[in-house]
């Protein structure tokens, strides 16, 4: 007990030492952008420096403490904040029924090889075509689609395509992980008399969680990066893809708006892969170090 | 070749019956396309349109390649500079590490406002900045992550730090690269294709969706959807082939 | 003095000294390894034989103390390929065959195409694996790629062999033929060798003296001199076998005389 908590304590403090140099990575990027605009003032380079196509940071600080549209109060950033969390909500959906999905999925594969067979190339083809380009097509059948009382509409189809993308590499990992135990491991479980239930919540479930970890990784990235390329393509109302578009439209007038949707863009991004670290976390807290990946 | 027959059935088995179940939902439930076209449908068009499909298809591929060569080489060397530099290491490895889950296509408007929008240059930049980060963290794991013994064996021969990375890591890394690629390759495609949501020329497979699924052509857009799957495909089995070709020994236990 | 393949004085190697984790690894280890002698070093996990060996090959640097290879200091004998290191796993190079990894120490002494290739040839035929020198390693198991290793290690004619633990991961079986194989290589080309070991027979079989170690802190115990002629098919079951057998045994579990002040020194045994 001792131990496991100092490990968990000493990623931990690993964890902020990262966090720290992050922060410094962040201060050298500012200086890079400031640094550039600097430069093109003095020199011709291949691509616009101008305070319109590159606001000064402080530019963007303020735009976003501005008004969003002429005479409202709500300032830019709150717009942008409102987005951003709508737009994670939408993408953990998603991810949570991606994730429940896949999972049965690869249950099913691990159990019947013929789905395995038959299955598991789709699977693994799917992760390398552009499923994203069905974006628009999915939100226009959507559209159309209503069941009793329930009305489909923009939304569930941007979480319908986030639960799609996230769920096929959830499903080959999970598959991987499944059948991560190892043969003696297996014997040893028949030894005992195991169900197959027996087993998989004894041995398969715990043996994969090393492949597992990353896999959900990879399926939280593919949640927010399709429900934001799914807003953005579809021009989904509410969220932070639509706001990017909209702003950039804008940018003759204020032209630090989009950057502040595009820094809320990046935050959606960053909190997902943070709450997915605290989730590792807690799933690998009794696991040896090396075996993590 | 028994074995390689009943690894092909299946799945071939599956694709027929998906669409032919498609098929029939689509004749006997009498689905107008713009609910969603019949295979059948989406193949004519397919097949009546193949020089503009083709040509379509080629814009985006190309604007895929060339981020992806450009992302390629810039991961390499940012990699390398990171194994010998370790303030660099730590300023690049968490910023690597926390943006897996950021939509980085959402930055193409920034780069369409300090590039040229009407030309194919932000679209290929933004490729490239996606393609980065993948061979970034798999190349720079395959420079490090050699076995203690390997490297102990080098300084026993005496070996200078520029040899022990160009007779040890650099091969070392090469299946971690492939790793990397085969990931960065098919994100390449999805980022050359979304980049033209953002507006710009409307010549490539991004563009062409949105504009067929706006103007209810959907038998077009959902073969456009097709040729963007082929082209995805193309760019993975490129790789695979690349790295049978390559790096033999990947996938083999390394030896004891 | 020129004479000594190894001389060690007074040797200390200290991890971590002044912090709360520190390890004395090695605690005043004399030791020395006459020209075409084998000596073997035993001991339990955590005694140093294998950062003794370490030291004598300039992979990590003596805390105090001194010694010498070949008569230069450890770094000199490094950087003119004066010894030759096997481990206890092969570590081979998978992207290369057998015969370019066997042309590695030779690449990097800088040796011409020509003349690597015909060494190598020539140390391939040594271990008797001609045959294999267009294979790829992971296509041997795991006792010809031990051999190709020790191929590796003689390839630049070194004084001296540092091997740690090579035969550790073989079995049984394929663990004497290796062993009948490095005596003759030895034999052959009048290389002294320094062998880590974890297994008393090995060390008995392969050594003209055995140097026990025991841990906490790291340092010699004892010296056990081992005199069994020709090795042949009968040397194993040989009593005089069994009883250096016994002689080892006795040392590793405190049993024996202790050395004196003077470490293993040749001096004391011969």
């Amino acid at each position: 007990m001792a131990s496991r908590t100092s490990t968990v304590g000493s990623r931990a403090k690993r964890g902020l030492v990262s966090l720290g140099w992050a922060l410094g990575g962040v201060l050298v990027a500012i200086l890079l952008w400031e640094g550039v605009k600097v430069l093109g003032s003095i020199i011709t380079l291949p691509f616009e420096t101008s305070d319109q196509a590159m606001p000064h940071v402080w530019s963007i600080v303020s735009g976003a403490m501005q008004p969003e549209v002429r005479g409202s109060d709500t300032p830019v950033w709150q717009t942008v904040l409102i987005a951003a969390i709508y737009t994670l909500v939408i993408a953990f959906g998603g991810f949570l029924i991606g994730v429940a999905v896949g999972l049965l999925l690869a249950i099913v594969m691990q159990r019947f090889a013929f789905f395995e067979r038959g299955l598991l190339p789709f699977v693994i083809a799917s992760q390398t075509v552009p499923l994203i380009a069905l974006a628009p097509l999915i939100v226009g059948i959507g559209n159309r689609i209503s069941i009793g009382p329930f009305e489909w509409g923009q939304t569930q189809s941007i979480m319908f395509i986030a639960a799609y993308l996230a769920f096929f590499p959830l499903s080959v990992g999970a598959l991987r992980g499944l059948q991560a135990a190892t043969p003696t491991q297996v014997e040893l479980m028949r030894s005992y008399a195991a169900t197959p239930r027996q087993a998989l919540w004894k041995l398969r479930f715990p043996a994969s969680i090393p492949y597992l970890v990353p896999a959900l990784k990879v399926s939280a990235a593919a949640a927010v990066v399709g429900t934001v390329v799914a807003q953005i393509s579809t021009g989904g109302r509410g969220g932070i893809g639509r706001l990017i578009i909209e702003y950039a439209r804008e940018t003759t007038a204020q032209p630090a708006k989009v950057y502040v949707a595009v820094i809320g863009a990046v935050i959606v991004g960053l909190l997902a892969a943070g709450l997915v670290a605290l989730l590792d976390l807690y799933l690998t807290r009794n696991l040896p170090k090396e075996t993590l990946t | 070749m028994k074995s390689k027959v009943n690894a092909i059935w299946p799945p071939i088995l599956l694709a027929a019956l998906f669409l032919l179940a498609w098929q029939a939902l689509v004749v006997i439930q009498d689905l107008k396309p713009y609910l969603l076209p019949a295979p059948s449908l989406i193949f004519t068009t397919f097949i009546t349109n193949l020089s503009l499909m083709l040509e379509t298809g080629l814009y985006t591929a190309t604007t895929a390649v060339l981020g992806l060569l450009l992302g390629t080489v810039l991961g390499i060397v940012l990699a390398m500079v990171a194994q010998r530099f370790f303030v660099f290491r730590n300023l690049m490895i968490p910023v690597a590490a926390g943006i897996a889950a950021v939509p980085i296509v959402a930055l193409t408007p920034i780069l369409n406002n300090m590039f040229d929008i009407t030309s194919r240059t932000p679209r290929v930049l933004i490729t490239a900045i996606v393609v980065f980060f993948p061979i970034f963290v798999n190349v720079y794991r395959g420079l490090t992550e050699v076995p203690n013994v390997q490297l102990e064996l080098m300084r026993s021969l005496s070996a200078t730090p520029r040899t022990v990375t160009r007779v040890l890591r650099i091969p070392n890394a090469l299946p971690f690269f492939f790793t990397g690629l085969k990931v960065a390759a098919p994100l390449a495609v999805i980022a050359a294709l979304v980049a033209e949501y953002f507006g710009g020329p409307q010549e490539g497979l991004g563009s062409k969706i949105a504009s067929s699924a706006a103007n209810t052509a959907y038998g077009r857009a959902w073969a456009y959807v097709v040729v963007a799957i082929i082209v995805g495909l193309a760019f993975y089995l490129i790789t695979l082939l690349l790295e049978r070709v390559t790096t033999p020994w990947a996938g083999r236990s390394r030896s004891a | 003095m020129s004479t000594l393949a190894v001389h060690a004085e007074g040797v200390w190697k200290i991890f971590n000294e002044g912090a709360n984790n520190e390890v004395t690894a090695l605690s005043d280890v004399s030791i020395d390894v006459g020209k075409g002698e084998f000596v073997s070093l035993i001991g339990p996990s955590g005694c140093g034989k294998s950062t003794l060996l370490r030291v004598i090959a300039d992979l990590i640097p003596p805390t105090r103390g001194s010694v010498s290879v070949a008569g230069v200091t450890p770094h000199e004998a490094r950087e003119k390929h004066q010894y030759g290191m096997a481990f206890q796993q092969a570590a081979l190079l998978d992207w290369r065959t057998v015969r370019r990894n066997v042309e590695l120490p030779l690449e990097l002494a800088g040796w011409d195409k020509d003349k690597r290739k015909a060494r190598a040839l020539e140390l391939l035929e040594m271990v008797q694996l001609q045959d294999f020198a267009d294979h790829r390693p992971w296509e041997l198991s795991g006792g010809m790629q031990q051999r190709v290793a020790i191929a590796r290690s003689l390839a630049t004619d070194p004084e001296i062999l540092l091997m740690d633990e090579p035969f550790g991961a073989l079995d049984e079986m394929t663990r004497e033929r290796m062993q009948n194989e490095l005596l003759r290589i030895s034999k052959a080309t009048g290389t002294s060798v320094v062998f880590v070991t974890h297994s008393i027979p090995e060390a008995v079989y392969l050594s003209n003296r055995v140097v026990v170690m025991s841990p906490r802190p790291g340092r010699i115990t004892h010296v056990v001199a081992v005199d069994l002629g020709e090795r042949n098919e009968d040397t194993r079951e040989s009593d005089a076998f069994y009883d250096s057998v016994t002689a080892v045994r006795e040392a590793l579990r405190g049993r024996a005389t202790p050395v004196g002040e003077g470490g293993a020194r040749l001096a004391e045994t011969s």
